[in-house]
């Protein structure tokens, strides 16, 4: 395209103040009209910082030194406020709560055009077209309040494109979001794409949803240098390799391709999509069988848990019934993870295992212990709970001493406390933090840091509740590995996600929920091959998605995690 | 930006309403008709009618004056105002059994020495425990204050029943030239206070699965209290950081005004209003204080 490029970055570096070394550095960019950008890098590359500078939020709002120029529609962001470039760049954050500020959607929409001082017939026009657009103008006097994740992501973008601005920044838009949020909000950013009226700026690390969409890529290396910048098809076929060597995290149908590779099956090009990845298998006319869905090493030990006609009634006594009269068994050892849509009850009937909200008498039994009527401290030695946040958790003011304060309630001698506190500090990696506040962590060591006080009990069982939400692939699937590696160790994990992938990847046992109650259960490579993830109204992840259609290998129908497909030959022996 | 076509991209299955349980303070009002005139009013004009009278109350003694106010306030409302039939229910039926109730927990507290103690009222001996008696004399000093207290309310009731708080906000910008930094950020800021309510349950519950803090009394309470406050804090001010940095991205602050897309005018009826209030009001303030009521 000829025209002069929109956004206009020059060897721009970035250093947030108090932070020691400039991430990102040195990133020359320029992005034109209409252009589709994906920005990709691992955790830290400093890709959201490179977003809040592409409307000037940095130098202006943010503290943090900048160098190098950008330049937004010609003008030097230094020179200009941010008020002014906002008519030029509309940003769409990551999290839907943190954008609202009005009572009602129209209001909402309004609210960035009123700021421009834009005359109230215009600011009607752009805020009805807006939420045409995203599907919400039928709610229009509704509070946001209202609406879904998904929703009020919608309604962040439409407000973001009644600024009528022509370049369109999305900084992890869909990382707060359930499956269905994400299916919404990538819906409309496909149509905004191929409109081609905005150049759209992405940083998404769920590549699954965002690659069929972004024509551009721009990959950053953990020391926050533009290493590679190129057509995204070519980027991602060409370049796998290296951007796994990178932490950046691929397409699930583009990992499988690769590992089949390994296995010498010749995949060309590499797919990027289950559809892709499916028309590639098919074009072979043979394939080696997969592996058998069964893990070796999990069996099934003595119950550890044993629901049994649990109700749950949230809000009090006259609060909705969310949890529906469930049966579930639980065995030691056993990696089990509750799937089902939002408002399906997973939540409820967690919290009521571990006993965060009180579930009635008798109808929950953990290792022998009854949580209606054991006290918090005797049940931490049971089942230790993991809340979505890990500060929620944190009581003491420093590493260590959150540790021993788990411990020193059960009056454990002060010896034994400090070499218990340090084995744990040892076995996630945080010994050299141990005076740290825990506030101060970084996301990683929090989240470890909350899993090390749950079970420095000496709980046999963990209960966690969406401990990936909001977290990139990268700390996910450390998360999951690291819950993996307890669980080889004998600890019985629970888990609630909604990234089935890491369902089929990692769990032993999935728990399917609907409307408050247990849909079905079973060895995660049933549940995943067969049909109750469309009766509890979820999609299947990516892998399953890919070998569910295959017409030439009806045989790799029910393959869904990776550990599935064929072995690697090994090359001596 | 180049007109994008309207039209539907995204699933508009049903999408389930969470059900009404708490009043939206956000929730625009519908144009008010017929007689509901305080609807159609400057919510200026329904506070400055009755300020003058709610900080006189506060120096009020005797039970005419508030009576007045509550029968003549509840009268307003319930003409003027749009409300469901169990809240004029509840105003009409509950007001004076809460003023009588409220009366003997007043009362109660009242300091003898304050009480005639030749009166007639004072004689006469409602409830007696032990030495301590529950006077008739008391339970009207008790009465009084919970009257004044029952009108002030009332009073309050005449903005806060019948406006929004974005319709105080426009009309603190628009016709008392408040910022409107100041008077968007404040209605912004409202939306902190359920989430952080949320956020306070979700942190006592970790807190409480730790097992950590078992202790009662209420050194402990305090104890427990700030450690609550540290990770809220946290997060309020994140949040915070966030909801502003998406406010300045759409150039909130950039200009001195901002387009008003809802006027806020101050009409020759809320003049009236106002006058007429102060008119009765003072009317009121007269004929108890002549006839020696007040």
């Amino acid at each position: 395209m000829p025209d002069s490029p929109l956004l206009d970055l020059d060897r721009v570096r970035i250093r947030h103040d108090g932070a020691s070394r400039a991430t990102p550095d040195g990133v020359t960019l320029s992005i034109a009209a209409g252009e589709v950008v994906l920005v990709l890098g691992p955790s830290g590359c400093g890709k959201s910082t490179l977003a809040l500078a592409l409307d000037g939020l940095i130098p202006h709002a943010v503290p943090a030194e900048l160098h190098g120029s950008v330049r937004i529609a010609g003008l030097d962001s230094r020179d200009h406020g941010v008020g002014a470039l906002s008519e030029h760049v509309a940003m769409v954050f990551q999290d839907p709560d943190a954008q609202v500020v009005t009572g009602t959607l129209l209001d909402e929409v309004a609210f960035g055009p009123e700021n421009q001082l834009v005359p109230v017939a215009d600011v009607l026009v752009r805020a009805e077209r807006a939420l045409k657009l995203v599907g919400l103008w039928e709610r229009r006097d509704e509070n946001p309040d209202r609406l879904s994740g998904g929703g009020r992501q919608r309604l962040a973008i439409a407000c973001a494109l009644a600024m009528a601005a022509p370049v369109l920044v999305l900084d992890e838009p869909t990382a707060n979001l359930d499956p269905a949020g994400i299916d919404e909000v990538y819906a409309v950013l496909r149509e905004l794409a191929s409109e081609r009226d905005h150049a759209i700026v992405l940083i998404e690390h769920n590549l699954d949803a965002a690659v069929d969409i972004v024509d551009r890529v721009v990959v950053l290396d953990a020391d926050g240098h533009l290493v590679i910048d190129g057509p995204a098809r070519h980027v991602l076929r060409e370049r796998a390799a290296d951007l796994l060597e990178l932490g950046v995290w691929l397409p699930v149908s583009t990992l499988a391709a690769m590992r089949l590779r390994d296995a010498g099956i010749a995949i060309d090009p590499l797919p990027l999509t289950p559809a892709e990845l499916a028309t590639a298998l098919d074009a072979h006319a043979a394939l080696p069988a997969p592996r058998s869905a069964i893990q070796v090493g999990t069996p099934a030990g003595d119950p550890a848990i044993r629901v049994r006609g649990l109700s749950v009634r949230r809000g009090g006594r006259r609060g909705p019934i969310v949890v529906h009269d469930v049966d579930l068994d639980v065995a030691a050892g056993e990696f089990v993870a509750i799937i089902g849509t939002n408002g399906a009850g997973k939540t409820s009937l967690l919290q009521a295992i571990g006993g965060v909200i009180p579930p009635p008498a008798g109808a929950v039994d953990v290792l022998g212990l009854d949580p209606a009527r054991a006290d918090a401290r005797t049940l931490s030695r049971r089942i230790g709970f993991v809340f979505q946040n890990p500060e929620h958790q944190f009581v003491a003011h420093s590493v260590f001493g959150e540790l021993e304060l788990g411990l020193r309630v059960h009056g454990v001698p002060e010896a034994d406390r400090t070499e218990a506190a340090l084995r744990m500090l040892r076995r996630f990696g945080l010994e050299h933090l141990r005076e740290q506040h825990p506030f101060l962590l970084s996301g990683g060591q929090k989240r470890r840091l909350s899993v090390g006080t749950a079970l420095i009990a000496g709980a046999p069982v963990l209960a966690l509740d969406e401990p990936t939400f909001g977290q990139d692939r990268e700390r996910a699937a450390e998360l999951l590995d690291m819950l993996r590696e307890l669980n080889d160790e004998g600890t019985t994990v629970l888990v609630i996600t909604h990234d089935l992938q890491l369902v089929a990847d990692y769990a032993t046992r999935v728990v399917v929920m609907q409307d408050g109650r247990i849909l079905g259960t079973g060895p995660t490579a049933d549940v995943l091959a067969g049909p109750l993830i469309d009766e509890a109204g979820l999609r299947h992840p990516p892998l399953a998605r890919a070998t569910r259609g295959l017409l030439n290998h009806p045989d790799w129908h029910g393959v869904s995690r990776m550990s599935q497909l064929p072995p690697v030959p090994e090359a001596s022996a | 930006m180049t007109a994008p076509t309207a039209r539907k991209v995204a699933p508009t299955g049903p999408v389930p309403a969470p059900p009404p349980t708490q009043p939206d303070p956000f929730a625009e009002q519908h144009p008010a008709r017929g007689i509901l005139f305080l609807h159609a009013l400057n919510p200026l004009a329904k506070l400055a009618g009755p300020l003058p009278f709610m900080i006189a109350l506060v120096f009020t003694r005797g039970f005419a004056i508030p009576i007045a106010f509550i029968v003549l306030v509840m009268a307003l409302l319930l003409i003027g105002a749009r409300l469901p039939a169990r809240g004029a229910l509840a105003l009409v039926v509950g007001t004076p059994i809460a003023v009588l109730v409220l009366g003997v927990t007043f009362g109660v507290w009242v300091d003898p020495s304050r009480i005639d103690e030749a009166s007639a009222a004072a004689s006469v001996v409602l409830m007696q425990i032990g030495e301590w008696q529950f006077t008739l004399a008391a339970y009207l000093v008790g009465l009084a204050t919970s009257l004044r207290l029952a009108a002030l309310l009332m009073l309050s009731l005449v903005a806060g029943l019948t406006s929004t708080g974005p319709e105080f906000v426009r009309a603190m910008v628009q016709n008392l030239r408040v910022p409107y930094r100041i008077g968007y950020t404040a209605l912004a800021a409202l939306r902190f206070v359920p989430r952080f309510g949320h956020e306070l349950e979700v942190i006592r519950a970790a807190h409480r699965v730790r097992g950590t803090d078992t202790r009662r009394g209420p050194v402990a309470a305090v104890r427990r209290g700030i450690g609550y406050a540290i990770p809220l804090l946290a997060s309020a001010i994140r949040h915070a950081e966030r909801v502003a940095l998406a406010m300045d991205a759409r150039a909130f602050g950039a200009h001195a005004t901002r387009t008003e897309r809802t006027l806020s005018p101050w009409r020759v009826r809320d003049t009236v209003f106002v006058a007429a209030f102060w008119a009765i009001g003072v009317g009121v303030y007269w004929w108890a204080l002549g006839s020696g009521l007040g």
